[in-house]
């Protein structure tokens, strides 16, 4: 079936998703989509099943009519199937259940098992797929699991399959089979699309390939053949982004490390990971999502476990339970990823969100009074350029880039002098993004260490003076940052994508 | 790497799959229900075997039963239900009502105590959808209105000397099998069969299992939330007119201590919590087991305050348990 996506676009408010993507879909061939975080690949994705509705553009179906998708199970009636990168199987049910889940053959309300057996078997079979499909889905194997899905979406007969990361919790020797699997659905006539990080089995597999950039298609349905690893890395990195030039002053390199990781692996997956933030320094932590860039971090704060080497903060052996120790003992801070979960109270005024760090300081005799809360709000009103009407404003009613500075004030507020700071401005508006980028560059002038995980390719070229990039829970190299987009990006593109493992 | 058939071997245990596995729940409960009962049969001498005893353990066990069932129900879609009991109470004194003030048959007067909870039940799980407010809040609300109302249908009074036949039949046997017990175990039967094999006890399950999954098949988890809520009315209902078959007289303060024997059946019976997994076997076994905790406090003249206490830590250990149990799996 031939499915085209044409000049998509989306807005989420204060970032442009896609800016008219268009996706072009033959039978019979394996199409990947590629590109970088935040590039709008599962926008894309989430377009085409009918999960968000587009602000322009259109899909047009085999019949040159144009789709409406009002919701996943349109999408499935018009033949595009899809098996997302979370698990979206009922464990308690059998493999057949989940396998006809969206059309139970039933007779008289009761459900027909035989038949009900028999889609599964006929889905697995096209598969050529060997399982009992009365087996429960919770005993089952993560590739396993992979594959009833996959035979999910066959069962209400999808000609457009998409597959956003099929391998990434797959072993080599299992993503070979599903790849055996995905030929076999090819030659059988459908459309299979490919959203994979992983360049070598993009080239193993794939027909054709569309890049995705800033929300924009740079290669439409292009034979795959005519490029080479290293050019598709730049598609996706692209070329022309300006770096907005900030003063830094020289990082000390002799000065002993605020913060330093010997060898550290965690409970989370994490192996022998070693890095050293000096103060002063920025050290960004590049990767993609679900590389480990987080968990690492809130495993050095106590919140997960490290099972093996050291961490040392200023030069000694540090042991760190919880955040609380690391805020009090070695004075460091983590500015979290999710503002409106872990960093803010939304329902309490600015004053607490920012003191609850230094109440222990501020109490006396165990009475916190707010005149004192209210002295750190203009404190900090001043020093991060907040736009607050009062110290006892709700946090909720503040804009997205203010209840960033909230988050970054509480930590600066208890004198910390290491920060790990997550996604500093995501969701955030152009002009105040410029401005945090100022603030963070100033802490650091000011001494701070600053480790620094994004996923915004730009702003770690802006801001880091290091970039350390980390796949599968493992550094795999360094760039030292001479802020020059160009050569950095493509050097972190290489790293990313290399190939063999 | 032409024809690599990627076979996906299954384990050997998968073929032959036994009725009961040794280690489920619900073959530890029988255990369990059998050992307490020849414990409790040696120490008393002998007296939980005599006719008159074993026909009140099952006679006083149908209540628990589609009680538990009537809990189960809802938290098989991931919720809770806190009106169970007094819509129960509610429900007997509809019916107790519709018999001696209005005069309706018997038969009638069953019918419609049973609708009466069916449509708490409806109003339970529209209110939920309709307002998104979660069902432990609505049911708690509702709980407490329905709780005035019982003592609006009649006072403080008592109704009794109602439908004689009813009473008759209510506290009869059948085969030596009371009747209320045997309605309870085809209760326990019809909903064991809605959650296996009808389309709609699935998709209940579907529903609670893993809700965005049921979604995106094209499940609406709304009408799993508003039907397992009418089913636990329903089932209320079920339980009011059997307690007034059974007692022969009905007030107010009827449904008062049903709340807790309706969470823990259930939740011993090793129904999940979050949603997704039901048992009827494993909450009609938990229900024999809380009953022979009551059993054991008539025989050796406990106070009565303890038993409270022993089912509450039996409750607290069974959710240990289950927690234990899902971490050692992991």
């Amino acid at each position: 079936m031939t499915v085209t996506a044409e000049k998509l676009v989306k807005v989420f408010p204060g970032v442009r998703a896609l800016d008219e993507a268009t996706l072009r879909l033959e039978p019979g061939s394996v199409h990947a989509l590629l590109g970088e975080n935040g590039a709008g690949k599962s926008t894309l994705i989430k377009i085409m099943t009918g999960v968000l509705r587009p602000d322009g553009g259109r899909i047009v179906l085999a019949d040159g009519g144009d789709a409406h998708f009002g919701g996943p199970h349109d999408a499935q009636r018009a033949g595009i199937g899809v098996v997302h990168q979370e698990r979206n199987l009922i464990p308690a049910f059998s493999v057949a259940e989940n396998i006809a889940l969206s059309a139970v053959p039933q007779r008289f309300g009761f459900v027909e098992r035989k038949t009900t057996r028999a889609i599964a078997k006929r889905c697995l079979d096209q598969l050529q797929v060997e399982l009992d499909v009365d087996r429960p889905v919770s005993s089952l194997s993560v590739a396993q699991m992979q594959l009833v899905e996959i035979a999910k979406a066959l069962a209400v007969d999808s000609q457009v399959l998409l597959l956003d990361e099929p391998t990434a919790s797959l072993t080599s020797d299992e993503a070979q089979r599903l790849f055996t699997v995905m030929r076999a659905l090819r030659d059988q006539g459908h459309a299979i699309v490919l959203v994979s990080h992983k360049l070598d089995e993009v080239f193993a597999i794939a027909d054709t390939v569309t890049v995705l950039r800033d929300g924009r298609s740079v290669a439409e349905a292009q034979p795959l053949a005519d490029f080479g690893h290293d050019e598709i890395v730049d598609l996706m990195v692209g070329r022309a982004h300006a770096v907005l030039e900030l003063a830094r002053t020289p990082v000390d390199r002799d000065a002993v490390p605020a913060l330093e990781l010997d060898n550290v692996s965690t409970a989370d997956g994490h192996r022998d990971v070693s890095l050293t933030v000096r103060p002063g320094e920025i050290v960004g932590l590049y990767g993609l999502v679900g590389a480990g860039r987080s968990e690492l971090a809130r495993a050095v704060l106590g919140l997960d476990t490290i099972t093996a080497g050291a961490v040392k903060i200023r030069g000694e052996r540090a042991r760190i339970r919880d955040v609380g120790e690391a805020l009090r003992r070695y004075r460091m801070g983590y500015v979290t990823e999710n503002r409106k979960e872990e960093g803010v109270f939304l329902e309490q005024p600015i004053s607490r969100n920012i003191a609850v760090t230094v109440w222990r300081r501020l109490a006396r005799f165990g009475l916190v009074r707010s005149r004192d809360e209210n002295a750190l709000v203009s404190t900090y009103q001043e020093r991060l350029g907040m736009r607050l009407s009062g110290p006892a404003q709700l946090a909720g009613q503040l804009s997205g880039g203010n209840q960033q500075k909230v988050s970054l004030a509480k930590w600066l507020a208890a004198d910390c002098d290491i920060l790990v700071i997550d996604e500093p401005t995501v969701g955030i508006d152009v002009r105040t993004k410029a401005a945090f980028h100022e603030l963070i560059v100033g802490l650091a002038t000011d001494g701070l260490a600053i480790l620094l995980i994004s996923s915004d390719l730009p702003e770690m070229v802006t801001l880091a003076d290091r970039v350390l990039v980390m796949r599968d829970h493992q550094l795999v190299g360094e760039i030292d940052n001479a802020h020059d987009y160009e050569r950095t990006s493509q050097a972190v593109g290489r790293l990313l994508h290399m190939t063999g493992r | 790497m032409t024809s690599t058939r990627p076979t996906i071997e299954s384990g050997p245990t998968d073929r032959v799959r036994p009725a009961i596995s040794l280690r489920s729940t619900e073959f530890t409960l029988a255990v369990l229900a059998v050992v307490a009962y020849i414990v409790l049969a040696l120490t008393t001498h002998g007296s939980v075997l005599h006719a008159d005893t074993l026909t009140a353990i099952f006679q006083f066990l149908a209540v628990p039963v589609v009680i538990g069932l009537a809990q189960m129900v809802v938290l098989g879609v991931g919720q809770m239900n806190l009106s169970v009991g007094v819509v129960t109470g509610f429900c007997a004194m509809v019916t107790a009502w519709l018999m001696v003030d209005v005069g309706l048959p018997a038969w009638l007067a069953l019918v419609a105590g049973m609708a009466t909870g069916a449509m708490i039940g409806l109003a339970n799980g529209l209110i939920v959808v309709l307002t998104r407010i979660n069902g432990f809040i609505v049911t708690l609300a509702t709980m407490t209105v329905i709780d005035g109302l019982r003592y609006g249908v009649h006072g403080t009074a008592t109704y009794q000397g109602y439908s004689p036949g009813l009473t008759k039949l209510g506290q009869g046997a059948i085969l030596g099998v009371p009747t209320v017990f045997l309605v309870a175990v085809l209760v326990a039967i019809a909903v064991a069969v809605f959650f296996r094999r009808m389309a709609a006890g699935r998709r209940l399950l579907a529903s609670g299992g893993n809700p965005l999954a049921a979604r995106l098949s094209g499940v609406s988890n709304d009408r799993s939330l508003v039907l397992a809520h009418l089913l636990s009315g329903l089932l209320a209902g079920v339980a009011g007119v059997i307690v007034v078959a059974l007692s022969g007289s009905v007030n107010a303060t009827i449904g008062d201590d049903l709340l807790l024997p309706s969470f823990a059946a259930p939740i011993i019976g090793g129904v999940a919590l979050a949603g997704g997994v039901v048992s009827v076997v494993g909450t009609c076994l938990a229900a024999l087991i809380v009953r022979l905790v009551d059993v054991a406090q008539a025989q050796y003249s406990i106070n009565p305050d303890w038993v409270d206490l022993i089912v509450g830590a039996v409750v607290l250990g069974a959710v240990l348990i289950t927690q234990l149990r899902g971490r050692a799996a992991k």
